[in-house]
């Protein structure tokens, strides 16, 4: 059991928002069952006055999950010194069996409490709120979601033992490890890299034809498309070393975190993308949506590349 | 337009004591049109005007303020429907006393997040409207009746809105002041707005100025 | 989340915390309170800790105690030729020193005797042999710049009277003075040759107090203590990592306490502020109830009371850390230092170096403020979801 004020911090914390998450759940299914805006009865009443409590409370996990969420990058990263072998965060991921999909679940997460509250954000614009029913019934399974990844991280910290050894991420995303990741890795660069470009021109083509279904879903593929080639490819630049494949060692302070920069650029584009084609709004609102995606995604693409085009104008060979 | 269709409004104080403010109320009131609200005190005249500016919500019937449902909105929505088509003189004023004549003016105006320019424009203009500009600085508890009251009018008005309602607004006023306000009154007719004054001053009736009175007695209107 | 930040909210937030005095005062008082206390904790160990940290990495890599019905005796100096034969070993080297207590002064002090014909195991006992000349005539010793103060204030200025086992006196002569590399070194650490050191304590030549042994490389630590403990069954064999170890259990065990003491203290906190943001005097459901009335929308207020909320706490985040920096860094924590020190009777004194630590201010940021505005959540909405008839009745 790894016991360090920060990991005690995490779990406060953690606490209190599943504390205050359960609370908007009680809420969220009263609303569901019940909601009816054609009624002037009292419980419409108190529903109407409980939705405002609810959408608070979400709105204020999600404001806490966000530096949480960097909060507990960074903590992994602390707790990689105290585990034998690991040298960055994804060594500690590695640790547990749940380590993994404990990461995976959080930035889902993260997508999806920010999805419902550009839902919500839409919903409150019209009078007759038509989403109101949809919204809090997704918030009943959100909220399943979110319980999963407070107990995983719970869990996951209990499980970490301090006296074992871990794999170090050179291992992990090595093309030599039996995992799914060495099979990607050991696919040509090229057809990595050229899927991440084509991916990304065809975003920039069905912006300006303004399709927002097809563009929502070219943002989706952007995500995997994205962490792939960073592992694979760009990742390597990052480095300077072509064995280098680990995402998270460019979170830490030798390589001036610019892997905070490069994933929050990823998530802001990604997601303002996505949600054109999840979340229905006027007009004005369609085109902010699509311009910060825009805006985002190419940021990334040009600080990605830059670290490739940097290496080769400094060493006139590729790696 | 105003309307209100078979307004019923029954408050509930306890499960055993419920008190029947209106009674099938049907009531019409023109675009521009100065109503005066004659009636004792518990005969339902505030309830109406609270209907009208979206405050609480009839048992049954409907309030209809242009063509729109407003007793149907949402709390947030009433919000903005008041803030953008009412201007609303309370009996008791209810300024917020430690803030300056300036501040309170302008309380209508802050969630909106005006450009400073626009905010200092809009106070300046109302302020001078209802002369006191120059006590814009003063704190309002300092102030006399009033000018208290000339700021709770001028505080109405900073939205510009279309329909003006005043609750009992000469109940604290001398004879001086009632008649200064009427003149207010008067002036803002003139510009076109739709006033609705519920009040059992007599200084108010058999004004020529103004459109209809009403009687409200127990709940329902004497016709 | 797009909008431009509101001032005038802002504004009218600060006033309205303003115009209730008296409740601001009490929240403000009662959480910088415990920032600060949390804040000094985390300064005060991460300090304790750098300090250790160093004091423990320039210790040898492998210590050898000789272990006697349970207890450390004197071990055999030639233990350290064995010793070097072991594959790994760079270097092993018969220790002898120990502690003596100044009835006067009322502290230990750590006496250490060097040979200077010997390689020395750390570089402060190198320079002190470099630049004093312990085989003298005349018995001497050098002081820890600590130490020379101690004997000054008892007057002992030019030489000390050890007191032997037997109790006769030795006079030494005082040599000079040193600055160690820790605080912890000068202060209670005296030097003079072994042979001296043996005198006073009356230690045979053949013998020494430990056997400290330098592995070159790090990895092979582990292997070359267990390789000496097959060796030589009857001794205690404490390498630096086991240090370490030991070292960062007793402070996780104190951190421990404290921070269980601090949730506790944490949870009183919400529900007091849950309490107290509930208690709304009528004049506060007056004034929201004009709000309301005049158009202002239930997310308006809600919008509001989150600028108190977090105007407050931020503020008593900022007052409760900077009183914490004073507090321990200038003032040197008094009552809470020795919690965590623990060093009962040796009355030390040593400064607390200052460092800067962005992740415990985070850690604190993190623990304390979302708490706060959690706990107005529910109060908050309450009072923004009043209905605003009642304010013209």
């Amino acid at each position: 059991m790894i016991l360090t004020p920060e990991v005690l911090a995490i779990l406060i914390i953690n606490t209190t928002l599943a504390f205050f998450a359960f609370i908007a759940f009680i809420l969220s299914v009263k609303i569901y069952l019940n909601w009816d805006l054609e009624s002037s009865s009292t419980l419409q009443y108190k529903l109407e006055k409980q939705s405002y409590l609810t959408a608070t409370i979400i709105k204020y996990i999600f404001i806490v999950k966000v530096p949480l969420f960097l909060f507990f990058i960074f903590t992994l990263d602390k707790i990689s010194n105290i585990l034998i072998g690991a040298m960055c965060g994804a060594g500690v991921v590695d640790a547990t069996e749940y380590g993994t999909y404990l990461f995976v679940l959080k930035i889902i997460n993260l997508y999806i409490f920010a999805y419902w509250l550009a839902l919500n954000s839409e919903d409150i614009k019209h009078e007759n709120q038509p989403y109101t029913k949809q919204k809090f019934g997704m918030f009943i399974i959100f909220f399943l979601f979110f319980m999963v990844e407070v107990i995983l991280e719970g869990v996951m910290f209990s499980a970490i033992d301090v006296k074992e050894m871990v794999d170090c991420c050179g291992t992990i995303y090595s093309t030599s490890s039996s995992t799914y990741i060495a099979d990607i890795l050991k696919l040509s660069p090229y057809i990595i890299v050229g899927i991440f470009y084509t991916n990304f021109l065809l975003i920039i083509l069905f912006y300006f034809l303004k399709r927002k279904y097809i563009f929502s879903f070219l943002n989706l593929i952007f995500i995997i498309t994205s962490l792939i080639s960073l592992i694979a490819f760009f990742g390597t630049y990052i480095y300077q070393l072509p064995t280098h494949h680990c995402p998270f060692c460019f979170l830490q302070k030798d390589y001036d975190y610019v892997g905070y920069i490069i994933y929050i650029f990823l998530f802001v584009g990604t997601f303002f993308g996505m949600i054109t084609g999840f979340v229905e709004t006027s007009l004005e609102e369609l085109k902010k949506r699509y311009n910060i995606s825009l805006v985002f995604n190419t940021f990334y693409v040009l600080l990605v590349t830059s670290y490739v085009v940097v290496f080769f104008i400094k060493n006139g060979v590729w790696l | 337009m105003i309307e209100l269709k078979d307004i019923n409004k029954i408050y509930e104080i306890n499960k055993n004591h419920k008190v029947e403010a209106l009674k099938k109320v049907n009531l019409t009131i023109k675009e521009g049109e100065l109503i005066v609200l004659k009636g004792a005190s518990g005969s339902g005249k505030s309830t109406i005007l609270s209907l009208i500016a979206g405050l609480s919500k009839p048992t049954s019937g409907e309030v209809i303020v242009d063509s729109k449902q407003i007793s149907k909105l949402l709390d947030n929505f009433s919000s903005v429907y008041r803030r953008d088509n009412i201007g609303f003189i309370f009996q008791k004023y209810n300024l917020i006393p430690t803030l300056s004549v300036k501040e309170n003016i302008a309380l209508p105006l802050v969630p909106l997040n005006p450009t400073t320019k626009e905010l200092e424009q809009k106070l300046d203009k109302v302020m001078d409207m209802f002369h006191i500009l120059h006590k814009k600085d003063m704190i309002v508890k300092n102030l006399s009746g009033g000018e208290q009251q000339r700021v709770a009018i001028a505080r109405s008005y900073v939205n510009n809105p279309k329909i003006i309602i005043a609750d009992e607004p000469t109940a604290n006023l001398d004879k001086k002041l009632s008649l200064k306000f009427i003149e207010i009154l008067k002036e803002l007719k003139s510009l076109g707005k739709t006033i609705i004054v519920a009040t059992h001053d007599p200084l108010f009736y058999g004004l020529e100025f103004v459109d209809r009175e009403i009687e409200v007695h127990n709940g329902s209107l004497v016709l | 989340m797009r909008n431009k930040i509101n001032i005038y909210l802002i504004e009218y937030a600060i006033n309205s915390i303003l115009r209730q005095k008296y409740k601001a005062i009490f929240i403000t008082t009662v959480f910088t309170l415990l920032i600060f206390l949390l804040t000094a904790v985390f300064f005060i160990t991460n300090s304790l800790r750098y300090e250790l940290d160093s004091t423990v990495d320039s210790l040898p890599e492998i210590t050898i105690q000789n272990i006697k019905a349970g207890r450390e005796c004197d071990i055999d100096v030639d233990m350290v030729d064995d010793i070097l034969g072991i594959a790994g070993v760079n270097d092993a080297v018969a220790r002898v020193w120990g502690y003596y207590y100044f009835k006067n002064g009322g502290v230990n002090l750590s006496l250490v005797g060097v040979d200077e014909y010997e390689k020395q195991y750390k570089k402060s006992f190198s320079n002190i042999v470099e630049k004093f000349d312990l085989n003298s005539k005349t018995p001497s010793m050098v002081l820890g710049s600590g130490v020379e103060k101690i004997f000054k204030d008892s007057y002992y200025d030019e030489y000390f009277n050890f007191i032997k086992p037997d109790g006769t006196l030795k006079k030494v002569y005082i040599a000079g003075v040193f600055d160690g590399a820790t605080e912890l070194e000068s202060n209670d650490m005296i030097v003079m040759s072994k042979e001296l050191l043996r005198y006073i304590f009356n230690i045979d030549d053949d013998k020494a107090t430990d056997i400290v042994v330098k592995v070159a490389n790090p990895k092979e630590v582990s292997m070359v203590a267990s390789k000496i403990r097959l060796m030589f069954p009857n001794t205690r064999v404490i390498t630096k990592q086991d240090l370490k170890i030991s070292y960062q259990n007793i402070f996780d065990y104190k951190s421990g306490v404290f921070l269980a003491l601090f949730i506790v203290g944490l949870f009183t906190f919400f529900i007091i502020i849950y309490d107290k943001a509930s208690g709304l005097s009528s004049e506060e459901k007056r004034e929201i109830g004009i709000l309301k009335a005049i158009g202002w929308k239930v997310d308006d207020v809600l919008k509001e009371k989150f600028y108190e909320a977090f105007i407050i706490s931020f503020f008593s985040y900022i007052v409760g850390v900077s009183l914490a920096v004073g507090y321990v860094y200038i003032f040197q924590a008094p009552l809470l230092k020795n919690i965590f020190i623990g060093y009962s009777d040796l009355k030390v004194s040593f400064e607390l170096p200052f460092i800067f630590d962005i992740q415990t201010l985070v850690l604190v940021f993190l623990l304390t403020i979302p708490i706060y505005v959690g706990a107005t959540i529910i109060p908050s909405w309450r009072v923004a979801t009043l209905d605003a008839d009642e304010v013209i009745r």
